[in-house]
C-alpha cells in the first residue's frame, strides 16, 4: 500500500510547516520551498492518474486513518475518476500559480505559506471519502481567501447608484477589504448550510457514521434528501457562482492578486461544483432527480446571464471573473442533466474551464503589472510589445467560447449534447447562446487590449513574458490544445466514474434519457 | 437561634446588597455591595451546614470566600485603572463602550 | 501506400508544417525560410491528393475510416476519420493546389512584410490548408463542424494580419462574429441529429421533420460562411485582409466549405423539400442582390468580393434546385477562375499600390501577363462559352430548367447578365483606357507572382472539360445538351460584355450605377446588423450589467448593510450604565423567581 492520496495532501502542508522556520530575507529559498511543494503534489497526482486503474473504476487507493472513531470520523483516503482529473488540475495550477506569483514583493513568505494551505486543503477534498474530512478541507481552503485578497488584493471604486444606493456609504464597494468580507460572508453562509446538510446525512444515515461510501449505501428518506439537496446545492453552490450567489465572485477576482485568482477560479469554484455532484446527486440521489429541472433552470440563467454581464464589463479582470460564473453555469448544466454526457461534460468542463480561466488570470495578471492598468479602454496595441502574451490571450479567448480543437469545445458540446438528450432539451439553446455571446465579448477584449497601432508614451516599452512568467501560459496554453484534440486522456477517468454513480438515480429520472 | 432566622438574616443582608448596588454611583460602594451580597449567600452555605450538617458546606464557603477575595482583587485593580484614567471613582463615567 | 494514410499526409503535412514553425520561433521569425517549411507542407499534400486522383482512376474503392473521439461507456459518442471517395478527393486536389498557387504567389506579393509577420503569415496559412482539408475529408458532421470552425479560426486572424489598422481589426472580428452567430445553426443541427439518430452521420435518415430541422439549421450555417444575403456582410469587410487571403479564404476554398457541407449532406437535405426550396431561393436572391453590389464598388477587391457573394448564390441556388453535383461543378471552377481573379487583382495592386479603380487604367501595356490572366479569370467568370465558368453556370442554370423553377432561372440569368456587365467594367477600368499616373511605374512581380496565374489561368480554361469526369466521381449524370439553357446564358454573357464596352469603354458611367450608388443597399444590411449588435447586445448586456452590480449585488450589500443597522439599534439597548445592568439583573432573577413560586 502506497501513501499516495497522503503525500499529495501532505506535500504542500508540509512545505508550508518548512516556509514557517525559513526566515523572510531568504526569498529565493521561499520559492523553492513553495515550488518543491507544488511540484511534489504534481507528481503525486500524475503517479495517481497512471496508477488509477480505469477498467475497474470507483474508488481506489484506498488509506483509512481513525481520527475521532466514537463520532464516526475516519481520515479515509480514495480517489475516484472525478477525482482524478481534478487532482491533475490543481497540480497543475499550483505549479503555475506558485512560478505566476514569482515577483510578489510584500510579505511574501506568508503570501505562500496561505496558497500552500489553501491547496492542500483542495487536495484534501478531492480525495477524502469522510463527509467531515471533506467538510474540514473544505473549510481550510476557503478561509485562507479572506487574508490573501484582504492583504494582497487591488483595490477600486465602484460608484453608488441603483435602489440600494444608501447601502454604499456602508462599505468601501470594490476595495479589497470589501471583495474579501463578502467573499468569506457568502462562502460562510454556504458552508453553514453545508454544516445543516451534513449533521442530518449523519443523523440519519442509521450508523452514525460521516463515511461517504456508508452513506452513499445508506438509503434516506425522502423528506430528508429534499431539506440536505437544497442545502448542498445552495451551500456549495456558492462556491460554484450559482445565480443569484454568484455576485462575491467578480469582485472577489478581480481584486485578488494573479495566483490567488488562479486557484479560486481555476480550483476553488469546482469544489463548489464537486460537492453538489459528490455529496448532492449522489448521495440523494431522489431528491436530486426531483431538483434538477431546477438547478439546470438556474444554470441557464447563469450561463447566459453571466456571459451578459461580462459583455458589459470595461474592466479586464471583471470580464474574466463574469465568464467564470458563465462557465460555471455549463458546469451546472451538466450536472443537471443527469446523463453521462452532462456529468462526463460537466466534470470536464471543471478542467477545460480551470485551465483555461488560470490561462486568463495568469495573462491578465502580467498585463497588469507591466501597465498597472485593467481598464480595457486604456489599453490597445499591445501585441505589438508583448506578442506573445497576445498569442497565448488569443488562444484562452478561443478555448473559453469553445473552438473545436480546445478543450473548451470537448466539453461544453458534451454538456450541450447531454441537455439535449435529457429531459428539458431547451437548455441546449441558452447554453448555445451563452457561448455566442462569450465570443463577442472575449474576442472584442482582444481586439481592445492586443489589436491597434502600436501603444504610445508609457506603454511602448512593456516587455513581453519573460523568466518563470514562461511556465503558465505555456504549460496551460499547452494542456487546452491537448485536452482538445485528445479528450481521451482525462475522459477515460470521468467516464468511468459518471457511470459508477449514475446507477444511483432513480430509474424515474434514468427513464427521461433517451438512449437512441 | 434557628435555621429560619439565619436565612432570615442572609436574605437581609442581600437586600441591603442589591440596594447598595442600585443607588450608589462610587464604584468602591458598588464593590462593597456586591461583597455584601457575596457574603448573605456564604452564610445561607454556612447555616445550612450548621443546621443539616456535612462538612461540604464549608468546603464551599472557604473556596467560595477565596474567590471573591481574588475578584475584589481584581474590582479594586479596576477601580484603580478607572480612578487614573477619569479621576474619579464613579462607575457611570466607564461607558465607552456604548459609543 | 493506402488511401487512408494519404489522405492522412494530406492533411497533416500542413499541421506539420505549422507545428513546425510555432515551435520553433527562430525559424518562424526568420521570414523566408517559414515559407518554405509551409510550401513543402503544401507541396506533400497536393502530391498525395493527386496520388489519390490517379489511384481513383485507376478504379481505387471509396474509403472511410473512423476512429472514436469522445467516448462513454466504451462507446464512440463522436468519431474522428477520413472518408476519401468522390466528393472528397476532387476537393482536395482544388483546394491544395489553389493554395499552393496562393502561398508561391505570397512569397513574392508579402516580401516586403518584417520577417516577423512574414512567418506568421505562413504559419497561418498551414494551418488553414490543415483545418480546410480536415474540412474535406471529414466523415461525418461533427468533424466537418470541428474543421469548419478551424477555418473560421484561421480565417479571423488572417483578415486581421494587419492588426495594426483599426478597420481590420474590426473586420476580423465582424467576420468571426457573423459566422460564429450562423454556426450556433450548424451546433443546434448537429444537437438535434444527435438526439433522433445517436450520431453525426449525413447518411442518417431521421424522417422527414427532423430532416427539414437539422437541414434548415445547417444552412443558417451555409449562410453565414458562404456569404449569403443577410449574413454577407462579413465578406467585402474580410477582403481588409492581404490580398492572397481573400484569394484563398474569401473567394476559393473557406466560403465554399458551406456548399460543400451541402454537397456533403445531400443525403440529408434530399430529405427536406422545404429547405431546398428556401435554399434555392436565398441563392438566386443573392446571386442577383450581390451582382448588383458588385457594379458600383469603387475598390476592386470589393468588386471581386461580391462576385463571389453572387456566385455562391449560384451555387446554393443549384443545391435548392436539388442539383448537387451543379453547385459541386460551379465550386470547382469557381476556385480556380475567383483564385486566379483575385491574385491577378493582387499582382496589380502590387504594382500600383492601391486598391482603387480610379488609381488604375491603362495597364494593360505594363502587366500584359496579369491582364491577360485577368481577362481570362473575367471571361470565365462571365460564362463566355468555352471557358470553365460557361459550363458549371450552364450546369446551375439547368438545374432550375429542369424544376422548372422559372422566377429564380430568370432572376440568374439577370445576373449573369449583370456578372459580365461588372467584369467588363472592370477590365475596361484597370486595364484599357488612359494610362493613370500610379500606373506608369507599374511592372510585373517576378515569377513567384506570375508562376501561378499561369498555373491558375489553364484550369480557369480547361476545368470545364473536367465536368464529365467529375460527374462519374459522384455518380451524377451530366450531359451537355444544345437547349434554351446554354443559348440564353451565352447570350446574356455575350450582352453584357457588349454593354459594357459600350458603357465604359468611352470612360461613361451607367446611369443604373448611379442610382444603385444612392440606394446604398450594402449598408443598409450592414447598419441593420450594428444596430442590433448595439442595442440587442450591448444595450442587453449593460443592462445585465447594471442589474448585477446594483440589483443582486445591492442587494448582498442590503444584507450586509441591515445587519450591521441592526446591530447599531441593538446596541442602543448598552447604555453603559452599570447600575442598568443591575437592575436587569434583579428584575431578571425576580422574574425568574416569580416564575418558579407560580409553577
Amino acid at each position: 500500500m502506497n501513501h499516495l492520496l497522503a503525500t499529495i495532501v501532505a506535500a504542500p502542508a508540509i512545505a508550508g510547516a518548512v516556509l514557517l522556520v525559513v526566515p523572510s530575507t531568504q526569498r529565493l529559498a521561499i520559492r523553492v520551498v513553495s515550488l518543491l511543494g507544488a511540484l511534489v503534489s504534481l507528481g503525486a497526482s500524475i503517479q495517481i492518474a497512471l496508477q488509477y486503474d480505469r477498467a475497474t473504476g470507483g474508488l481506489q487507493l484506498l488509506e483509512t486513518v481513525p481520527l475521532v472513531p466514537s463520532l464516526g470520523i475516519h481520515l479515509k483516503l480514495a480517489v475516484d475518476g472525478w477525482g482524478v482529473a481534478l487532482l491533475l488540475l490543481t497540480g497543475v495550477i499550483i505549479v503555475t500559480g506558485v512560478l505566476a506569483s514569482w515577483s510578489v514583493e510584500r510579505r511574501d513568505k506568508e503570501f505562500f505559506l496561505l496558497l500552500l494551505v489553501l491547496v492542500a486543503g483542495v487536495f484534501g477534498v478531492f480525495v477524502s471519502q469522510d463527509l467531515f474530512v471533506f467538510f474540514l478541507f473544505y473549510e481550510i481552503a476557503v478561509l485562507p481567501m479572506y487574508l490573501l485578497i484582504g492583504i494582497w488584493g487591488s483595490s477600486h471604486e465602484v460608484p453608488a447608484s441603483g435602489p440600494f444606493k444608501f447601502a454604499w456609504r456602508r462599505f468601501a464597494v470594490g476595495s479589497k477589504e470589501y471583495a474579501a468580507m463578502k467573499l468569506t460572508l457568502m462562502l460562510l453562509v454556504g458552508s453553514a448550510a453545508i454544516l445543516v446538510a451534513m449533521f442530518l446525512l449523519w443523523g440519519n444515515s442509521g450508523a452514525r457514521t460521516f463515511d461517504l461510501q456508508v452513506l452513499e449505501a445508506t438509503k434516506f428518506p425522502i423528506g430528508v434528501q429534499h431539506v440536505v439537496f437544497p442545502l448542498v446545492w445552495l451551500g456549495f453552490g456558492t462556491l460554484a457562482g450559482v445565480f443569484p450567489f454568484h455576485t462575491w465572485s467578480p469582485d472577489g477576482h478581480a481584486s485578488a492578486p494573479t495566483a490567488v485568482s488562479m486557484l479560486h477560479a481555476g480550483v476553488l469554484m469546482k469544489l463548489g461544483a464537486f460537492g453538489v455532484l459528490r455529496i448532492g446527486m449522489v448521495l440523494v440521489p431522489d431528491a436530486a432527480a426531483w431538483w434538477a429541472p431546477i438547478v439546470g433552470g438556474v444554470a441557464v440563467v447563469n450561463v447566459l446571464y453571466g456571459a451578459l454581464c461580462a459583455a458589459s464589463q470595461k474592466d479586464l479582470k471583471y470580464i474574466v471573473a463574469y465568464s467564470s460564473v458563465s462557465h460555471m453555469g455549463v458546469v451546472m448544466l451538466g450536472i443537471a442533466t443527469l446523463n453521462a454526457a452532462g456529468w462526463n461534460g460537466a466534470v470536464y468542463q471543471m478542467v477545460a474551464h480551470g485551465i483555461m480561466t488560470g490561462l486568463f488570470f495568469a495573462l491578465v495578471g502580467l498585463v497588469y503589472e507591466r501597465a498597472h492598468t485593467r481598464a480595457i479602454a486604456k489599453m490597445g496595441g499591445f501585441a505589438h510589445v508583448m506578442p506573445v502574451v497576445a498569442g497565448f490571450f488569443t488562444l484562452a479567448c478561443l478555448s473559453s467560447l469553445g473552438l473545436p480543437g480546445t478543450a473548451g469545445f470537448i466539453a461544453e458540446f458534451m454538456v450541450f449534447a447531454g441537455a439535449a438528450k435529457g429531459a428539458n432539451a431547451w437548455w441546449a439553446v441558452p447554453g448555445v447562446l451563452g457561448a455566442f455571446v462569450t465570443a463577442v465579448y472575449v474576442l472584442r477584449a482582444c481586439k481592445a487590449i492586443f489589436w491597434g497601432p502600436a501603444p504610445a508614451g508609457e506603454y511602448s516599452h512593456l516587455e513581453d513574458v519573460r523568466r518563470t512568467e514562461w511556465a503558465a501560459p505555456l504549460v496551460l496554453g499547452s494542456l487546452l490544445v491537448v485536452f482538445g484534440f485528445w479528450p481521451r486522456l482525462l475522459l477515460d477517468f470521468i467516464d468511468v466514474a459518471s457511470q459508477g454513480y449514475l446507477g444511483r438515480l432513480p430509474l424515474v429520472a434514468l427513464a427521461q434519457v433517451v438512449t437512441p | 437561634m434557628t435555621l429560619a432566622s439565619c436565612l432570615i438574616l442572609s436574605a437581609a443582608v442581600l437586600c441591603v446588597g442589591i440596594y447598595g448596588l442600585l443607588t450608589r454611583k462610587q464604584a468602591v460602594a458598588m464593590l462593597l455591595s456586591i461583597e455584601l451580597m457575596a457574603n448573605s449567600a456564604n452564610m445561607v452555605f454556612a447555616s445550612y451546614g450548621h443546621f443539616r450538617g456535612g462538612p461540604s458546606a464549608q468546603v464551599f464557603v472557604l473556596f467560595a470566600l477565596a474567590i471573591t477575595v481574588a475578584e475584589v482583587a481584581v474590582g479594586l485593580a479596576l477601580v484603580m485603572l478607572l480612578y487614573r484614567r477619569h479621576g474619579d471613582t464613579a462607575l457611570d463615567l466607564a461607558s465607552e463602550a456604548r459609543q | 501506400m493506402s488511401a487512408v494514410t494519404l489522405g492522412l499526409i494530406a492533411t497533416f503535412a500542413p499541421l506539420a508544417a505549422a507545428l513546425l514553425l510555432w515551435a520553433l520561433v527562430p525559424l518562424r521569425h526568420r521570414g523566408a525560410p517559414a515559407a518554405w517549411v509551409t510550401l513543402l507542407g503544401s507541396v506533400i499534400a497536393l502530391a498525395a491528393s493527386v496520388k489519390l486522383v490517379i489511384d481513383r482512376l485507376g478504379g481505387a474503392p471509396d474509403v472511410r475510416t473512423t476512429i472514436p473521439w469522445i467516448e462513454e461507456r466504451g462507446r464512440a459518442m463522436a468519431e474522428l476519420g477520413v472518408q476519401l471517395d468522390g466528393v472528397s478527393v476532387p476537393m482536395l486536389v482544388i483546394v491544395c493546389l489553389v493554395a499552393l498557387c496562393v502561398q508561391l504567389f505570397s512569397v513574392a506579393y508579402m516580401h516586403d512584410e518584417p520577417p516577423r509577420a512574414f512567418g506568421r503569415y505562413f504559419t497561418l496559412h498551414a494551418l488553414f490548408l490543415f483545418s480546410m482539408n480536415v474540412v474535406v475529408v471529414s466523415p461525418n458532421l461533427l468533424q466537418l463542424f470541428a474543421g469548419w470552425e478551424l477555418v473560421g479560426l484561421t480565417s479571423y486572424l488572417l483578415i486581421g494580419f494587419y492588426f495594426a489598422k483599426p478597420s481590420a481589426a474590426q473586420a476580423a472580428v465582424k467576420a468571426f462574429w457573423m459566422t460564429k452567430l450562423a454556426d450556433m445553426g450548424f451546433l443546434f443541427g448537429l444537437l438535434v441529429l444527435y438526439v433522433n439518430t445517436g450520431g453525426f452521420e449525413w447518411t442518417a435518415v431521421p424522417g422527414t421533420a427532423i430532416a427539414t430541422w437539422v437541414t434548415a439549421l445547417l444552412f443558417l450555417a451555409v449562410v453565414g460562411k458562404s456569404a449569403q444575403f443577410p449574413l454577407h456582410i462579413w465578406l467585402p469587410d474580410a477582403m481588409e485582409g492581404p490580398t492572397p487571403v481573400s484569394a484563398l479564404l474569401h473567394a476559393a476554398t473557406m466560403v465554399a466549405a458551406g456548399v460543400f457541407l451541402v454537397v456533403r449532406a445531400d443525403p440529408l437535405f434530399a430529405q427536406a423539400p422545404a429547405t431546398r426550396e428556401v435554399m434555392l431561393w436565398i441563392g438566386a436572391s443573392t446571386a442577383v442582390f450581390a451582382a448588383g453590389l458588385a457594379l458600383v464598388q469603387k475598390d476592386i477587391k470589393k468588386v471581386l468580393a461580391f462576385s463571389t457573394c453572387s456566385q455562391l448564390g449560384y451555387m446554393v441556388a443549384a443545391l435548392g434546385a436539388g442539383q448537387a453535383f451543379a453547385g459541386f461543378f460551379h465550386l470547382g471552377t469557381h476556385a480556380f477562375f475567383k483564385a486566379l481573379l483575385f491574385l491577378a487583382a493582387g499582382s496589380v495592386i502590387h504594382a500600383v499600390h492601391s486598391n482603387s479603380l480610379d488609381d488604375m487604367g491603362g495597364l494593360r501595356k505594363k502587366l500584359p501577363l496579369t491582364t491577360a490572366a485577368f481577362v481570362i479569370g473575367a471571361l470565365s467568370l462571365a460564362g463566355v462559352p468555352g471557358f470553365a465558368g460557361f459550363f458549371s453556370k450552364d450546369l446551375v442554370l439547368g438545374a432550375l430548367e429542369g424544376k422548372a423553377s422559372w422566377v429564380p432561372w430568370a432572376m440568374l440569368m439577370g445576373s449573369a447578365f449583370l456578372t459580365a456587365f461588372y467584369m467588363g467594367r472592370v477590365v475596361i477600368k484597370a486595364f484599357w483606357g488612359a494610362e493613370s499616373e500610379k500606373a506608369a511605374h507599374a511592372h510585373e512581380g517576378g515569377l513567384a507572382m506570375t508562376g501561378p496565374l499561369v498555373a491558375l489561368a489553364l484550369p480557369s480554361l480547361g476545368a470545364g472539360f473536367l465536368g464529365g469526369w467529375l460527374a462519374t466521381q459522384v455518380r451524377a449524370e451530366y450531359h451537355l445538351h444544345l437547349g434554351l439553357t446554354p443559348i440564353a446564358a451565352s447570350a446574356m454573357a455575350l450582352l453584357g460584355i457588349g454593354a459594357a464596352i459600350m458603357v465604359f469603354g468611352k470612360g461613361g458611367q451607367a446611369p443604373l450605377v448611379g442610382t444603385l450608388e444612392k440606394l446604398d443597399a450594402f449598408s443598409l444590411v450592414d447598419k441593420t446588423w450594428a444596430g442590433a449588435y448595439r442595442i440587442g447586445l450591448l444595450g442587453v448586456s449593460s443592462l445585465a450589467g447594471w442589474i448585477d452590480r446594483y440589483l443582486i449585488d445591492g442587494l448582498m450589500n442590503f444584507t450586509g448593510w441591515a445587519a450591521l443597522e441592526g446591530g447599531a439599534s441593538a446596541r442602543k439597548l448598552q447604555t453603559g450604565l452599570v447600575r442598568d445592568y443591575a437592575m436587569l439583573v434583579v428584575v431578571g432573577v425576580l422574574v425568574l423567581v416569580l416564575i418558579g413560586v407560580l409553577r
